[in-house]
């Protein structure tokens, strides 16, 4: 059983769902620690999802996809930044008016420029290939399914340690988790808090788009109408889950990311897409379940602390 | 000692003549007013960029909503978006935001449709059912989140979220292995017994669901409980601050629990609506699809959780959709233009485009209570932080003396 | 003492809050390497001239001398760059991250894109060896001690070099051997050559530490003199001015029974350390029992705890002979409690509802409001109207948001709701803390016409006068303890002032 279970195949598809997860998680951890509760990542996501697909689909080029998409991502994240942080409004109903924009927008937009509904396929459309590294990807087993990524795969997965060594071990990291622990204190030492802030909100906006790229140019290349599917929010979850740490949260991600391939693995084998589909979700709730009791910020955030 | 405190001069400003005056100009300054204009000139905007006139689509728009069939449309969309609404008001009112609306809608849906299906007996009888077991579904998908945040504290905003692809599938599952039209191409149940729809009433508005009945019911009921009872009392003041309620003598665990429960009764009575009261069946994805439990949540935050604000604001966003399908046959521009309108709407209330500085400034003593979408800061209320310092600790971060 | 040159100096420096001078033209100088100690009672306006010292606040007038240099700060920063260091009362620390981060925060050691840890925990154990700190830099802040946290505060200061160190009631927090070791340190900076602002309240530590006094009144200097020339009592009698009114405790009633009786009382903290200790006292029918004491001597907790808003270590608490420790708020509240909390912001009002639902809370269940749970609106009506007239709330009418009231009829309005319920026991928390003189004396007639009802208050305050101006009974509480019960016919304010700052102590109090 687990012979057939287990192989490069679902390593495969297991890091392939992980991907877009960890980078739209790496950006909400980044506001975590900047003090902004960052809820917009699912919309966000959508919206670099669909403008790498139209820009890859207009220039021909994947490349200038991705970063037209993450370029979405930047604007789409701003909102948060100018209604939040310079604006003080509230980041929970911000979040749900970006996410329910995005939805409405990108489904607008779909037969406004390419006249059609609900999936966007085109030959034209070119998708992001992948970069066998030489050596490693010849190992077996692993070798195919970890060292055969696409350029935002790998991102994804450097970033891990590029975000460790920046939040621990650099001046501007440990100013940013200042920011996010005690602002006030941050900036009777000099530290400018607003900059902060929108930076981390801004570079949560890219790496959005980022991972919305992933999904429609590497992981599949096409649009479909809310693409996203809810992965942004597991992101926040997995930043909740991950304490806001770079290795936590891909221990989160990844963990989603085996419940999502192994969904598809065992659909493959006959289980009911039903069960399938609700897998990363009903993990998200055990494994909120089992972590549970850390999460007081966020209940004094909604006001409800017991 | 009493003349050292001086009320200030602006409750002077809405007495007598000038009231009405004063109110006319605060509505056309209220940042719902400016919210609404600021978001159909960023469509407009939007809608230039891809292509379409404005103007066309605009016009289009409200002739879809105001004429031939528009009205009674916009009536049938009004009762799900409105219900949703409702349903989600409850907790929030008193603080509490429910991302899960759409999830207790749905096992409601699924419940009505087995209950009406299945249940021998008078019509009357089966309908009375099929919404009983349609809320009790909503209850307990709406329990779930509530007891995980007073037992263990799992804040609901998140759970409550992550249960919706759960009962979405959840459902299927139940349609397609157990309950399901096996002749039907598309996971569905049968269509119900003619007797277990829900009638068209011809005398309302020219043939409207029942429901609008219950709609009404739960309006007043809604309005009774928040303006005439001690509970409806006590989730208002949690709702804007916490503290003051517990100081007060607040059992705060205990209203958690009981305003989800009663939201998710109500998200369940809407399911059972979509599927007694229109489809007449339960399709696989209709109910998650129709969105009507986001168009609610944006309703609700447009309309402070006030229910007589909600139905307005709830068919007011029913005929953008309405219009928006109208402007999509006619026109050719889609018809998601209304999500777009919607969410621009609240993100201009959230970033709170027209600054707090200008509202305060004016008093509005005397507005207070009205029905309208008046000139109180929307979503202001739902998480307040409303300490201003007195004289002498007006220093940050240094402790008050 | 060697007169050192003159390190820092205060001219004419003024701040009007709106109905209060919190500084009036304060004037002072601070010799460089002496410890200078500045107290005052609160509300002195201790706090707001140390906020402007520190940049944090702009004075209205009056100039800023450092080391003979014209100084304006814009903001703390400007502060720390002239060589002032703070130490806050509140601590400004980041509590995940080790102590050298907390103290490098912002000029962090570097070697090229990274922080240099190893120069950072060396600079910062070199700091806390030499000035006897006795802190490991690696430890993680979450995991220190209070006086430990203290002492973190110090090195930032000492990290940036400060010259001249403000310490705003530094020993608030502190155990009489945290405090020492706190002495130690400022007298081992002292002879380092910095100098040390030190605000307090204490004056057993200002005798024990300091080299001159500037003793502040009103926002005012009234008494600056070299400690060796001075006495606590000399001190006391200028802090407190001996202008109190003392024309109603004259308006002596019969004492009846008892009402709220607790006993032995213990309450420790979520971390475990223990706020009150052992506190038994009685409140009786016809008596206002005051509870003076420094603010965060415990009095705050042993009223949560009696509220039921705190759990209870140990002990009982009986109302009208009903042992109550076991309900919850709403029972205390039925079996015979009031409450005015010391916060009305955040605990005592909601600032978006209206005038007349906030005076409403804690009625909601009551009989003559609601039937059912439905609530009778025109008694709800009715009874903010008559909270309004009778108390003399200043408000355009009972719909008007009470976010829009000054402080001193926001204030008003938690009194006059809490007197209403007629409750057996009234506890009453800094009932006139940042309050207009007016509805102050108000508020004082209130609680005593409640007292002449046959009722009984429960008061705590951090105000000597008001307590003598009230009280039937004082007790004084230090350091979770009630050290003292005294008669108000037999004490003055010298005498509390020395139990409230730890100079004197009577053997354990029980009633």
């Amino acid at each position: 059983m687990f012979d057939r279970l287990f192989d490069s195949a679902l390593l495969l598809s297991v890091v392939r769902a992980t991907i877009p997860i960890l980078l739209a998680a790496m950006g909400g951890l980044i506001c975590e620690r900047a003090g902004v509760f960052q809820i917009s990542l699912e919309g966000t996501m959508l919206v670099g999802a669909f403008t790498a697909v139209s820009m890859s689909y207009v220039s021909g080029n994947a490349y200038v996809g991705v970063l037209c998409g993450m370029a979405a991502g930047v604007a789409t994240s701003s909102l948060l930044a100018v209604g939040h942080v310079s604006r003080k409004g509230d980041p929970i109903v911000i979040g749900i008016a970006i996410n329910l924009l995005a939805v409405g927008l990108t489904g607008f937009l779909l037969p406004q420029f390419f006249d059609l509904r609900g999936v966007f396929r085109d030959p034209a459309i070119v998708g992001l290939s992948t970069y066998a590294l030489p050596g490693l990807s010849r190992i077996p087993v692993i070798g195919s399914a970890l060292f055969q990524l696409t350029l935002p795969g790998y991102c994804a997965f450097l970033l891990v340690p590029l975000i460790w060594v920046l939040l621990f071990r650099t001046p501007v990291g440990l100013r940013l988790r200042g920011v996010g622990e005690n602002a006030p204190a941050a900036q009777t030492r000099g530290v400018p808090v607003t900059t902060y802030q929108y930076a981390a909100v801004l570079i949560s906006g890219a790496l959005a788009g980022l991972a919305g790229a992933q999904l429609a140019l590497g992981n599949v290349v096409q649009f479909s109408e809310n693409m996203s599917a809810g992965r942004g929010w597991i992101a926040v979850v997995a930043v909740l889950l991950g304490q806001a740490h770079p290795l936590g949260v891909l221990a989160a991600a990844m963990l989603f990311g085996l419940a999502e391939g192994l969904g598809f693995r065992l659909q493959g084998n006959g289980l009911a897409v039903q069960i399938t589909d609700a897998l990363p979700w009903v993990v998200t709730l055990i494994a909120l379940f089992i972590a549970r009791k850390r999460f007081i910020r966020l209940l004094d955030l909604t006001g409800r602390a017991a | 000692m009493s003349s050292n405190v001086s009320i200030p001069d602006r409750f002077h400003a809405t007495g007598g003549v000038t009231r009405a005056g004063h109110r006319f100009s605060a509505g056309l300054r209220s940042p719902v007013t400016v919210a609404l204009v600021l978001s159909f000139g960023i469509a407009a905007v939007i809608l230039l960029a891809s292509g379409a006139n404005p103007l066309t689509a605009y016009s289009e728009m409200w002739k879809g909503a105001t004429t031939g069939a528009g009205p009674r449309t916009i009536i049938d969309r009004a009762i799900p978006i409105v219900g949703m609404a409702l349903a989600i008001s409850i907790p929030l009112r008193s603080g509490i935001i429910n991302l899960g609306g759409e999830g207790q809608m749905v096992v409601g849906g699924l419940a009505a449709a087995l209950t009406g299906i299945h249940m021998p007996g008078p019509a009357a009888l089966v309908i009375i059912a099929s919404f009983l077991a349609g809320t009790a579904a909503g209850v307990v998908w709406a329990l779930l989140p509530a007891l995980g945040q007073t037992a263990i504290q799992l804040p609901i905003l998140i759970t409550s979220l992550l249960l919706n692809a759960p009962a979405r599938a959840l459902t299927s599952y139940l349609v397609k292995y157990y309950f399901g039209d096996k002749t039907a191409t598309s996971t569905t149940t049968v269509a119900l017994p003619p007797h277990s729809r829900l009638p068209k009433l011809d005398w309302l508005f020219g043939g409207a669901s029942a429901t609008v009945l219950l709609i009404a019911v739960l309006v007043i009921a809604i309005s009774l409980f928040n303006n005439r009872t001690a509970a409806g009392y006590q989730s208002f003041i949690s709702g804007i601050n916490l503290r003051f309620a517990r100081y007060g003598g607040v059992h705060v665990t205990r209203q958690t629990v009981a305003s989800m429960a009663v939201g998710g009764a109500i998200a369940g009575m809407v399911g059972a609506h979509l599927v007694l009261g229109q489809s007449g069946r339960f399709v696989d994805g209709d109910l998650a699809g129709s969105g009507f439990a986001w168009t609610g949540l944006l309703v609700c935050l447009l309309a402070v959780s006030r229910p007589v604000p909600i139905l307005i604001a709830g068919a007011f966003f029913a005929a953008l959709q309405v219009g928006g399908l109208a402007m999509q046959r006619n026109a050719g521009i889609s018809g998601q233009l209304a999500q777009v309108l919607q969410a621009v709407v609240i993100l201009a209330l959230a970033m709170r485009v027209v600054p707090a500085v200008r509202r305060r400034r004016r008093g509005h003593a005397g507005s207070s209570g009205d029905l309208a979408i008046a000139d109180e800061e929307p979503l202001g209320a739902l998480r307040p932080d409303p300490v201003e310092s007195d004289a002498g600790s007006a220093a940050p971060g240094i402790a008050a003396r | 003492m060697t007169e050192g040159a003159i390190e820092l100096e205060l001219r004419g420096i003024t701040k009007q809050y709106p109905g209060v001078l919190a500084n009036d033209a304060i004037s002072m100088t601070v010799r460089s390497g002496e410890i200078h100690a500045i107290v005052g009672e609160n509300g002195a306006g201790k706090s707001t001239l140390m906020s402007i010292l520190f940049g944090l606040v702009a004075p209205d007038d009056g100039e800023i001398l450092v080391r003979g240099e014209r100084v304006q700060f814009k903001s703390a920063l400007d502060a720390i760059a002239s060589g002032l260091g703070m130490v806050h009362q509140a601590f400004q620390l980041f509590p995940t991250m080790t102590v050298a981060d907390n103290v490098v925060y912002g000029h962090e050691p570097r070697r090229g894109w990274f922080i240099d840890r190893a120069s950072s925990v060396r600079q910062v154990g070199d700091l806390a060896k030499s000035y006897g700190l006795g802190i490991d830099p690696s430890a993680r802040i979450e995991h220190l001690r209070v006086g430990a946290l203290q002492r973190v505060e110090i090195l930032k200061a000492l990290y940036r070099d400060a010259r001249v160190l403000i310490l705003d009631e530094p020993t608030a927090v502190l155990t009489p051997q945290e405090r020492d070791g706190l002495f130690e340190v400022l007298r081992r900076l002292r002879a380092d050559g910095r100098t040390i602002l030190f605000i307090t309240h204490k004056l057993n530590e200002v005798m024990a530490i300091s080299d001159r006094v500037t003793v502040l009144r009103r926002g005012r200097v009234v008494h600056e003199v070299a400690t060796s020339d001075t006495s606590p009592a000399e001190l006391s009698i200028a802090m407190t001015g001996r202008s109190v009114d003392t024309s109603r405790r004259r308006a002596e009633h019969a004492v009846g029974a008892s009402l709220l009786e607790v006993s032995h009382l213990r309450v420790d903290d979520a971390d475990g350390i223990r706020r009150v200790d052992d506190v038994s006292l009685t409140v009786h029918e016809g008596e206002i029992v005051g509870v003076a004491g420094v603010t965060g001597s415990g009095q705050a907790e042993l009223i949560e705890a009696i509220m039921g808003l705190r759990p209870v270590t140990d002990g009982t608490i009986t109302l009208q002979g009903e042992d109550v420790v076991h309900l919850d708020l709403r029972g205390r509240r039925d079996a015979g409690l009031a409450y005015v909390p010391e916060d009305r912001h955040r605990v005592g009002s909601a600032a978006l509802a209206s005038t007349s639902q906030n005076l409403f809370m804690a009625y909601q269940w009551q009989r003559r409001f609601q039937r059912r749970g439905w609530l009778n609106r025109r008694a709800v009506e009715r009874h903010a109207r008559e909270l309004i007239d009778t108390y003399d709330i200043k408000v355009a009418g009972p719909d008007q948001k009470v976010a829009e009231l000054s402080g001193g009829n926001l204030q008003k309005v938690v009194v006059a709701r809490e007197l209403a319920h007629d409750a057996p026991v009234l506890i009453a928390e800094q009932p006139t803390r940042g309050v207009d003189v007016g509805a102050s004396e108000f508020i004082h007639g209130q609680l005593v016409a409640h007292r002449d009802a046959g009722r009984g208050v429960l008061l705590v305050s951090a105000e000597l006068w008001e307590i003598l101006a009230l009280s039937t009974t004082i007790f004084v509480m230090f350091d979770g303890r009630l050290v003292a019960q005294l008669d108000p016919h037999e004490t003055d304010d010298v005498e509390i002032g020395l139990y409230m700052t730890g100079a004197n102590e009577q053997q354990r109090v029980h009633t």
